[in-house]
């Protein structure tokens, strides 16, 4: 839908430099401009601190918001996806409908300009890595309805904890992998069936299939935190006297980075070790405080979970995975008939999955849809920025 | 292997005889073999549970039968066709009570159903070699119809309040169903994974494993034999996948459909991955497309093209058939397909994507159109496969953006090319007369990309919607003014966008020819001549018309220049000084029509014209002038010289080796002058 859309403002990047011929410099639009980029900027990210109540939840007990999202839930992302793309939309007119546009092919433009199409295709590369992400999640929450849907009955019985059973160690297998592993040891075959050999493994092991043995689009070595690495290096904070549309350049440099790393920390990607160093957001800049304490609060939880082979930040799936190892354990020492409490957590937690499910399974989609959306954005503006470069560069150097 | 059952086996199911009972009970208190395979397990203490509630109800099964005394076959088992039967009558009995309130009692036959159906499956899982679906058909069909009867057990009984009389039973039916269940959905899975198999090492499994096939007589072999052939998928044969299917129904019927669609989908992905993977397509990063030399890049763009054809054309048409013949509900099938359509096209329309990001340059061009074009097979195998799916929207749109990027990006190439060919100002003429590089590259290139006719026609009215669309907001475009003028304006309503690009490209050439042509002269306008006859099939007729006109025009030209001054040399004027022959003037004459001839032999005997019709009007019109000219030059002077040596030496070629030589010209090879000269 959005693709026809888009489509049609193809040539707006040419009619912006007619224009920008008969008019005269007026440097100051920029400045309005950049006042008006650094407003947005703090509109639409410190929601994302205040809207979203911070989970402390340590045992599994939230008390979400009235809307049910917590801070780094599904919806929390697509929120934060949101104030993403509304910034790029911002970016592409200050850059676009700029008076002057001369100064893109002039340093430091002339070279920030290509640095940050450069970004765009790493992070276009991260958003793929997330969308498969997206879809290991979805592998997961179907286990884990499979432990819910189990567990609805009672009193509970053996067939009902060994189905359940199988569902949780998938679950907690779905998404847990050794990140340091750069895949060399991943074999073809990564579940394996031994019920016939020797005997010693039982049905009960769930050979689920893993993060790793689902990836399709993701090279074998490649690494999220080294991209959000790649993606941020070369930014620099521009100098008090640059001008305004280099300091819209470098914002939007900065946001991407930003939000791709957070992105990155909620949604499990391949390999991200030594993620909580990587994004050199700049303090005591106003229009970035939103962004700082974001990143405070994102980079304290990401080094809690970080030794723990993570599985992601994100809301919905670290609650899975409480439940899930909760009620692992209570399966494991679940004997017939059970005693009375032991049943009631049992089903308490079950229910709670079956809650969290449901609001996964609402947020999984869209979800997914809208990190596809950030990415044709991204390609899109991409192009159209490009295009206006491309064309100021030949404008302004007719002998090239 | 995975052949259709003995016999036999089957035979057993439906006439049980007393050998297979007498197995059977020997099975059931054989319990030690089932209760080291459960001891071994990971985790000790859960299925130490399960083997008690088991052998609690065996043990009470057996009291049951012997307390019975009523029953005069206390000594003997009941078949598990009697006892089934019994089931059923109770399963009957349970669906048509009204009142659920009170827990009805539970037959004694359905401990002895249990332990008989646990023995059943126990072939599944213990032994050296235990069962797997699909080897033992009769079997198989066994333990599916108990299972299907277990579900509905535990439906009607999940409807009573829970109480002691029917939570054993319900306990063991669920346990009994859940075993069933896991043993299935892994053998679903090893099917699945077996299919999985490169085909080209295990093309010849099938056959070879039915090989005794021929001795061994079967009424149910030869037809089977034809039907292996058919394949429901690459490398699923119609028998597996009836075997999986018979799996897939049992699961979602008994409830199970959640981990059935796990399992297929995690191996229909890998099995893609695998096959695509096989297919030379390697998994690379768009960052890592926009960093490639162009070269290794070709090729991973033609590994691309082949795989994404191989999918469009094979694999999800062959995903489409799979998943309709195995899952009778077409939402779960058409759930699943997409699942793995969504997944492949994205895989794909990235790397167009990023293909569509890289450096535009001419060379790149058809790799491009390509790209764009095995994206319209993806687009029409997944309307193929998944019709009005909400995913099949999505995907049509993420395919038809990438497209309309791949077509901008072709667009942009042949601006570069407009823009190269106006830039290109050459100084030095091309030694010898050669075809001038850009002219021959240029021409090639056109020739070329009508190969992609339809394609370009669609890219460029696309862009010329999308810049009609802008033109409202801007006055054309900044630099196709002055070529394009006034001829191709008029004409411009009727010819295709593509044409008229062609035709902007063509006059861009000719003008920057006109502008070369100054260099060379005469030899310039042959080759001209030749290369606008090659595309004029491309454009329009009056396009032609008027080419062949300026051809015409050329080709007058071209005599005049090229043949005009040997002609001169023929000229009967201006020999006789005071009436009579001057000799050394003759000579002259015959020595510089020599010089000429040869030299014209020499630079235009490699020329072309391709175009036969061109070629020998040429041939005669240059003969008409050329034949009769000399003879009769000859006629008259050639007396003149001594015969003999002094004939020979001005006197080098006959009119016929004239004729020859002309006749020679234009077609390609040069032989015909070497001959005459021989003579």
């Amino acid at each position: 839908m959005w693709a026809g859309a888009e489509n049609q403002g193809n040539f707006l990047g040419r009619i912006s430099i007619r224009r920008n011929q008969v008019a005269s410099m007026e440097p100051d639009t920029h400045v309005e401009d950049l006042d008006q980029f650094h407003k947005l900027i703090s509109d639409k990210f410190s929601p994302l601190l205040t809207d979203y109540p911070h989970h402390h939840d340590h045992d599994g007990d939230a008390t979400p918001s009235a809307a049910g999202d917590a801070f780094l839930s599904a919806a929390w992302v697509r929120k934060l996806l949101d104030a993403f793309v509304s910034c790029e939309a911002e970016f592409r007119a200050v850059l676009l409908n700029g008076r002057d546009l001369t100064q893109i092919v002039k340093p430091p433009l002339d070279r920030w300009i290509p640095d940050l199409f450069d970004r765009v295709v790493k992070a276009l590369d991260v958003c793929n890595a997330v969308t498969h992400g997206v879809e290991a999640i979805r592998f997961m929450l179907h286990q884990a309805q499979i432990v819910a849907s189990a567990l609805e009955q009672r009193p509970f019985t053996e067939g009902q904890i060994r189905r359940a059973r199988r569902a949780l160690a998938a679950v907690l297998s779905s998404i847990v992998v050794d990140e340091r592993d750069g895949g060399g040891k991943t074999t073809e075959r990564s579940w394996s069936f031994g019920r016939r050999g020797g005997g010693a493994s039982s049905k009960e092991r769930h050979h689920a299939p893993n993060f790793r043995s689902l990836s399709w689009s993701v090279a074998k070595n490649w690494s999220a935190a080294k991209q959000i690495q790649a993606i941020s290096s070369n930014l620099y904070t521009p100098r008090g006297g640059e001008c305004s549309l280099a300091q819209s350049v470098y914002i939007m440099g900065m946001v991407l980075v930003f939000v791709m790393w957070a992105m990155v920390a909620c949604i499990p990607c391949q390999d991200r070790a030594g993620l909580g160093t990587h994004v050199p957001v700049p303090k005591n800049l106003g229009w970035a405080q939103s962004i700082n304490v974001l990143q405070e609060k994102i980079g304290e939880e990401w080094k809690k979970k970080e030794k723990k082979g993570s599985s992601g930040l994100m809301d919905e799936v670290v609650k899975v995975e409480k439940l899930a190892q909760s009620l692992t354990e209570l399966t494991d020492n679940f004997h017939y008939p059970m005693e009375e409490d032991k049943e009631a957590e049992m089903a308490a937690k079950a229910a709670k999955l079956a809650e969290v499910c449901r609001r996964m399974e609402d947020g999984l989609g869209p979800l997914q849809r809208q990190v596809r959306e950030v990415f044709n954005r991204l390609v899109k503006g991409r192009a159209d920025v490009l295009e206006v470069f491309d064309h100021a560069i030949k404008h302004c150097n007719p002998s090239v | 292997m995975k052949n259709s059952p003995p016999p036999g086996e089957s035979h057993n199911v439906k006439d049980p005889s007393s050998v297979t009972l007498s197995e059977k009970s020997v099975l059931l208190n054989k319990s030690s073999s089932f209760s080291a395979v459960h001891a071994e397990r990971p985790r000790p203490r859960a299925p130490r549970r399960a083997l008690s509630s088991v052998d609690e109800s065996c043990s009470r099964g057996t009291i049951d039968e012997d307390k019975e005394d009523g029953e005069p076959e206390c000594h003997r088992q009941p078949t598990l066709d009697e006892v089934s039967h019994e089931i059923d009558g109770f399963i009957d009995a349970l669906s048509s009570m009204e009142d659920k309130s009170n827990a009805p009692e539970i037959p004694k036959s359905l401990g002895t159903f249990a332990n008989m159906i646990q023995s059943e499956i126990d072939k599944y899982e213990s032994g050296d070699s235990p069962l797997k679906f699909g080897q033992d058909l009769g079997q198989d069909t066994l333990v599916i119809n108990a299972v299907n009867r277990t579900s509905k057990l535990i439906d009607l009984l999940e409807n009573f309040p829970s109480d002691n009389k029917i939570n054993p039973s319900l306990t063991l039916m669920i346990l009994i169903l859940q075993r069933a269940m896991s043993i299935m959905e892994e053998d679903l899975r090893v099917l699945l994974e077996d299919s999985m198999k490169p085909p080209s090492s295990d093309s010849n499994k099938t056959p070879k494993s039915n090989e005794p096939e021929s001795t061994e007589p079967d009424d149910q072999k030869p037809k089977e034999d034809k039907e292996e052939h058919k394949e429901i998928y690459p490398g699923i044969s119609l028998e597996t996948a009836n075997n999986m299917k018979m799996i897939a129904s049992t699961m979602i019927s008994a409830g199970y459909e959640a981990e059935c669609c796990m399992a297929y989908v995690a191996l229909r992905r890998s099995t893609f991955k695998k096959a695509i993977k096989q297919q030379g397509l390697h998994n690379i990063s768009m960052d890592e497309v926009q960093k490639m030399q162009w070269e290794p890049l070709e090729g991973h763009i033609s590994a691309w093209i082949k795989v994404v054809k191989h999918v469009s054309q094979v694999l999800l048409p062959g995903e489409r058939r799979l998943c309709e013949f195995l899952f009778s509900s077409s939402s779960i099938a058409d759930n699943m397909i997409a699942n793995l359509a969504r997944s492949v096209a994205i895989l794909f329309t990235n790397f167009a994507e990023a293909v569509a990001m890289t450096k535009r340059s001419a060379e790149r061009l058809f790799k491009v159109l390509d790209v764009y074009e095995a994206l319209n097979d993806l687009t029409s195998a997944i309307e193929g496969s998944m019709g009005s799916h909400e995913t099949a929207n999505e995907l049509r749109s993420e395919i038809s953006s990438v497209r309309s990027r791949l077509g901008e990006a072709a667009v942009c190439i042949f601006c570069d090319l407009e823009n190269s060919i106006k830039n290109d100002v050459a100084r030095t003429p091309v030694p010898n007369g050669a075809v001038h590089p850009l002219t021959r590259y240029t021409m090639n290139y056109l020739r070329y990309t009508c190969d992609f006719k339809q394609t370009l026609e669609e890219v460029f009215s696309l862009h010329r919607m999308t810049e009609q669309r802008l033109e409202r907001l801007e006055p054309r475009r900044d630099d196709s003014s002055n070529n394009s003028s006034n001829e191709s304006e008029s004409s411009a309503s009727k010819q295709t966008p593509f044409a008229l690009e062609l035709m902007t490209i063509m006059n861009l050439l000719d003008a920057n020819l006109e502008q070369k042509s100054k260099l060379y002269k005469d030899l310039y306008i042959l080759q001209k001549i030749k290369e606008s006859t090659e595309i004029h099939g491309l454009v329009e007729n009056d396009y032609r018309r008027r080419k062949s006109s300026e051809l015409r025009g050329y080709h007058k030209s071209y005599q005049r220049e090229t043949w005009g001054r040997a002609l001169q040399c023929l000229n009967q004027e201006g020999l006789q000084v005071n009436g009579k022959v001057h000799k050394p003037i003759l000579k002259d004459r015959f020595k510089s029509f020599n010089q000429i001839f040869d030299e014209i032999q020499r630079t235009q005997s490699s020329w072309v014209v391709s175009d036969e019709q061109l070629q020998s009007e040429l041939q005669v019109s240059i003969s008409a002038v050329m034949i009769p000219a000399y003879r009769s030059f000859l006629g008259r002077f050639g007396q003149y010289f001594t015969p003999g040596r002094q004939y020979e030496k001005y006197v080098k070629y006959q009119p016929e080796d004239i004729e020859s030589a002309i006749e020679g010209l234009f077609d390609g090879s040069n032989q015909n002058f070497s001959m005459a000269r021989r003579r």
